[in-house]
C-alpha cells in the first residue's frame, strides 16, 4: 500500500471511478478527485498532494491551463503530473510536455499503463 | 432627341427590369424564411436530444459501476476467506480437497479479472460523451448561422430571436477527435517523446 496521496482530475464522473479503481488496484487508496482544472487548484489549496492525474478537454479550466497554472506555484513546480486524455495528436502531445506535463496516456487506458506510468514518473 | 428619349427608354427597361428581378428575390426569400425558420427551431430540439444521451448513458454506467464495485467486493471476501479456510486445513488435508479450494480460488480470481475488464471497458462512456458534445456543438454552431441569416436578410423572427439568445448555452469540453479505437499516435511513440525531452 503506497502513501502517496493523489489527485485525480477529470470531468467524467465515469472515468473518475475508473481512475480511483484502478489507482486502488494498484495500492494507492489515498484519492482526492476535483471535476476540473478551477476545482483541482481549489483542492490543492487544503490537500497535500504528491501526484497529479488530469485530463485535458474539461470546463471552466481545461488540462492544459491547470498544468501552466500549477507550474506557477512553488509548491508544485515539480509535482508529477500525468496526463490521461483522449488527444492523440503529436502536437498535442508536445505541448502538454512544454507545460511540464511528465507523462502522458491516451484513453481508453489500460490499468497495466497507468500503473507503469506511475511508477516510471516516481522512479524519476 | 431621338437618342436621348432612346436613352431614357433603356435606362427604365433596365430599372423595370431590375424591379422585378428585385422583386423575385424578395419573393424567394420570403419561400425561404418557413424552412429556414423551422429548422432554426429543431435545432435546439435536436441538441437537447443528444444531451439526453450522454445523461442516460452515464446514468447507466454509474449503474453499472456500482454493480461491478459490489462484484469485486465480494470477490476479495471470497478470496479472503479462501486464504482462510486454507490456514484451517490440516496438515494432512486430501489433496482431493486441495485441489478443489485451488479451483475455487482461480475462479473467484478469474471473476475478480473480469468485472476490472468490464470495469476498464465503460471508458467508452466518456468517449462518446464527448463524441456527442461534438455534435450538439456543431447543431449549435448551424442554429447560430441560420439565425444570422434571418437577422441579415431582415426576415427575423422576433420570437426565434428571443429564444435564442436567452437559451442557456451548455459548456461544452471535448475532444473533436475522440475516438474509442484510434489512437493517432502510439503509447511508445508518445514515451519516445518524453524520453528525448529528457
Amino acid at each position: 500500500m503506497s502513501a502517496l496521496k493523489i489527485l485525480a482530475v477529470d470531468d467524467s464522473p465515469t472515468m473518475r471511478r475508473i481512475i480511483v479503481n484502478t489507482l486502488k488496484r494498484a495500492g494507492f487508496e489515498d484519492v482526492v478527485e476535483a471535476e476540473d482544472g478551477k476545482d483541482a487548484l481549489a483542492k490543492l489549496q487544503v490537500e497535500n498532494v504528491s501526484f497529479i492525474i488530469t485530463d485535458w478537454n474539461m470546463p471552466e479550466m481545461d488540462g492544459l491551463t491547470f498544468v501552466t497554472n500549477l507550474r506557477a506555484i512553488e509548491k508544485y513546480k515539480a509535482t508529477p503530473v500525468l496526463m490521461v486524455t483522449t488527444r492523440s495528436v503529436k502536437e498535442d502531445i508536445v505541448e502538454a510536455m512544454k507545460a511540464g506535463v511528465n507523462s502522458y496516456i491516451v484513453k481508453p487506458f489500460t490499468p497495466e499503463t497507468l500503473k507503469s506510468k506511475i511508477d516510471q514518473i516516481l522512479a524519476g | 432627341m431621338t437618342n436621348s428619349s432612346s436613352l431614357t427608354d433603356q435606362v427604365k427597361s433596365e430599372i423595370e427590369s431590375l424591379s422585378a428581378s428585385i422583386g423575385a428575390l424578395v419573393d424567394s426569400m420570403q419561400k425561404l424564411r418557413h424552412p429556414i425558420s423551422e429548422s432554426h427551431q429543431k435545432m435546439p430540439q435536436a441538441t437537447n436530444q443528444l444531451d439526453k444521451i450522454s445523461q442516460q448513458t452515464l446514468a447507466a454506467t454509474q449503474r453499472m459501476l456500482d454493480t461491478v464495485e459490489e462484484i469485486n467486493k465480494r470477490e476479495d471476501m471470497i478470496l479472503e476467506s479462501i486464504k482462510y479456510l486454507v490456514s484451517l486445513l490440516p496438515v494432512n488435508s486430501s489433496a482431493e480437497v486441495k485441489e478443489q479450494i485451488r479451483i475455487i480460488q482461480v475462479a473467484a480470481q478469474e471473476n475478480l479479472d473480469a468485472a476490472y475488464a468490464l470495469m476498464d471497458a465503460l471508458q467508452f462512456q466518456d468517449i462518446t460523451s464527448q463524441q456527442v458534445d461534438h455534435a450538439a456543438s456543431m447543431l449549435e454552431d448551424i442554429e447560430g448561422k441560420l439565425a444570422h441569416i434571418l437577422q441579415v436578410v431582415g426576415i427575423e423572427d422576433k420570437a426565434i430571436h428571443e429564444t435564442t439568445t436567452q437559451m442557456p448555452t451548455k459548456q461544452r469540453a471535448f475532444d473533436p477527435n475522440a475516438d474509442l479505437f484510434e489512437k493517432k499516435t502510439q503509447q511508445a511513440d508518445i514515451d519516445e517523446l518524453f524520453v528525448k525531452k529528457k
